[in-house]
Order: C-alpha cells, then sequence, then structure tokens
C-alpha cells in the first residue's frame, strides 16, 4: 500500500520539478518550486526521518521561497 | 552537445537506480537486527555490536540520557561536527552582510530625491496582515517547542531555528517592515554571535575531559537523570548539556537565516529606487 504512495509522490516530484523549468513567468515557477520541496517533505516523512522533514518545510518551502520573491522585486518577474 | 547531455543523464539514473536497489527495508536497522532486544536497562552494552550504527542504538539513549538518537549524535558523539556547520552559516551570514555593505552603508541612499509614497509598494489588505500576524504567532511557538524538546521529539536547534526564520519572512514579505532596519540588524548579529559562543563555552566547560564532553550529564542533579533504556515519557530536565547546546544553535540559526532576509529585504528596497 505505501508503495503505491510513493510512486504518486515521485510522479508529483518530477511533474513539479519540469513545472518550475517549463514556466517563464519567473513567480510562478517559484511557487511551483516551493510545492516541489512540500512534496519532497511529504516523502522525508514517509522514510521515518521527521527531522529532515521539518529542515526541508522550513528551508526549502518556505526560506527560499521568500529569497528567490525578494530576487525577483530586485530584477524582472518574466523570462525572456 | 544534446547526445552528450541525454548519455549524462541516462548514467546518472543509473546510478541513482543501483543505489535505490541497494537500499535496506525502511525502519530496520542496518547491522544486527536484534540490536535493540535483551540489553540490560543501564550501563555500556556492546554485546553484539558489530558496527557504529549497531552501538548509537544500543547505548545512545543510555549514555546520553536523550530519546532523541538523532539528537544524542548530531549534538554529542559528533559535536565538532555540528560546530561546524554553525561556523559555516556564520561565514555566510558575514560574507551577505559584506556583500550588501555598500548597498546598506548610508542612510541617504534610501530617501533620496524619491518620494515616500514611490519607495515601498506597500499591501493595504487587512486581511493578509491580520492572518500573517496568527501565523507569526504559531510558526514561532512551533519553533520554539522544536528547539526547547530537540533532546526529546524530533527537532532540534537547527529544525527550530529554521522555522522561526520562516516566521520572520512571513512577517517582512506581509507587513513591508522598512523602518529601523539598521538597528535591527545589529541586535540580530549580536545575537547569532551570542549563539555561536554559547556553543564554544559550553564545549570549552568540559575540557577537563575532552572539548564538547557531556559532563552534566550522570550524577548532577541539575541535566544529569539516569534514564534507563527503553520507553519513557520523555524528561525536559535532561541529556546534560544537549538542551544548551540546542538552545544555541536554535539562537543561532534563528538569528542568521533572519539577518540573511532582513539584509536582502533591506537591499532589494533600496535597489529598486535607484
Amino acid at each position: 500500500m505505501i508503495y503505491y504512495f510513493f510512486l504518486v509522490i515521485s510522479i508529483a516530484l518530477v511533474i513539479t520539478a519540469l513545472l518550475s523549468i517549463y514556466f517563464r513567468d519567473l513567480l510562478a515557477a517559484i511557487v511551483s518550486y516551493a510545492v516541489f520541496s512540500l512534496v519532497l517533505t511529504v516523502l522525508y516523512f514517509l522514510l521515518d526521518a521527521p527531522d529532515v522533514a521539518i529542515a526541508e518545510a522550513g528551508i526549502g518551502a518556505a526560506l527560499t521561497t521568500c529569497i528567490f520573491v525578494i530576487a525577483i522585486r530586485m530584477t524582472r518577474r518574466r523570462e525572456e | 552537445m544534446r547526445l552528450i547531455s541525454v548519455v549524462a543523464i541516462v548514467v546518472i539514473f543509473g546510478f541513482i537506480f543501483v543505489g535505490i536497489l541497494h537500499l535496506h527495508p525502511i525502519g530496520e536497522p542496518v547491522g544486527n537486527p536484534r540490536i535493540l532486544y535483551e540489553r540490560p536497562p543501564l550501563g555500556i552494552d556492546t554485546q553484539g555490536v558489530t558496527i557504529m550504527d549497531d552501538y548509537f542504538l544500543r547505548n545512545g539513549q543510555v549514555e546520553t540520557g536523550s530519546n532523541n538518537i538523532v539528537a544524542s549524535i548530531v549534538f554529542d558523539y559528533r559535536g565538532f561536527d555540528t560546530l561546524g556547520e554553525a561556523t559555516v552559516l556564520f561565514i555566510v551570514v558575514s560574507s551577505i552582510s559584506m556583500l550588501f555593505f555598500t548597498f546598506l552603508k548610508s542612510k541617504s541612499i534610501v530617501s533620496a530625491g524619491v518620494p515616500r509614497a514611490r519607495q515601498f509598494p506597500r499591501i493595504e489588505s487587512r486581511i493578509i496582515t491580520f492572518g500573517a500576524f496568527l501565523m507569526y504567532i504559531m510558526i514561532l511557538s512551533f519553533g520554539i517547542y522544536l528547539v526547547v524538546h530537540g533532546h526529546v521529539s524530533p527537532g532540534g536547534g537547527f529544525q527550530g531555528g529554521s522555522v522561526m526564520a520562516s516566521a520572520t519572512a512571513l512577517l517582512l514579505i506581509s507587513f513591508y517592515i522598512t523602518r529601523h532596519m539598521q538597528r535591527t540588524r545589529k541586535i540580530f548579529s549580536f545575537f547569532e554571535s551570542l549563539g555561536l559562543t554559547i556553543f564554544i563555552g559550553m564545549g570549552f566547560a568540559g575540557i577537563g575531559i575532552s572539548f564538547l564532553y557531556n559532563f552534566l550529564a550522570h550524577g548532577t542533579t541539575v541535566f544529569g537523570k539516569i534514564i534507563p533504556f527503553g520507553p519513557n515519557p520523555g524528561y525536559l530536565i535532561s541529556a546534560g548539556i544537549l538542551p544548551w547546546l540546542s538552545l544555541a544553535v536554535g539562537i543561532e540559526v534563528f538569528f542568521g537565516l533572519s539577518l540573511i532576509l532582513v539584509t536582502l529585504f533591506h537591499a532589494s528596497g533600496v535597489k529598486n529606487n535607484l
């Protein structure tokens, strides 16, 4: 049963990673990257590593997103 | 060029799949599968120990008094590596501050010839600010819980500090705080240095036996509660210097990451108006 969870999570990881490359709107790419980190958090939790999951949720999903949003504020929103 | 990249991707994924095939089952010890059974409740016991994982699993709880084996490895057996991590974070924060020093050197750049209203686009939304304020309190409480209970439940200084720093990120993005930036950065850098100093000071306090020796565990009345092997409800006042090291790392990570965020946010406001 848990292997189906792993399958769904792996497919979601690949889809969100490809979306964050595909988007020309950089804000959408950042949001997709945050979703990638959040799905990775669930994967870490299922692999019995709750402390790594907390660190991933704090740094990957929140702090990195905030720093990228600040970087967009300094530059431009759309990629040429 | 395209052929080379395709070959590289195939080779990398091949290595990853070979690694996946050699994973051991989830939740099983790598070495001796009976390592957690038939153990006397007190004292160091190395019966059936073949590799280092077995030693940590069999003796970690009794030797350090910490229920969380990961915390006992991170702060006790491998405390010197944690000191290295904290130093790396300190160097990163220092270099970011140096990189943006020319942006933030003079206050006059911020308000040079730009109308006050155009300086920072402010979101006038009551929903966002009130919701962010409520979430700020909850995220900060969760981070403090993680730091304080680092030696009892999953978590620790680094995790709790990063969670608290994400609360700072939420506050910055939703409220657009632009006042007292210089003073905030000074206070944050002071507390970041204080966290690292507490860590090194706790390391030097046990210098009679070795650097970062857990001198408070076993015997002292304050944090030296003797924990027998097996499940227990979890004692907050236990595990020797582990709570202190966790607290030090938590302070250092929270104020260091918050300092990065505040510096970048301030610098982005300056750059926007030039």
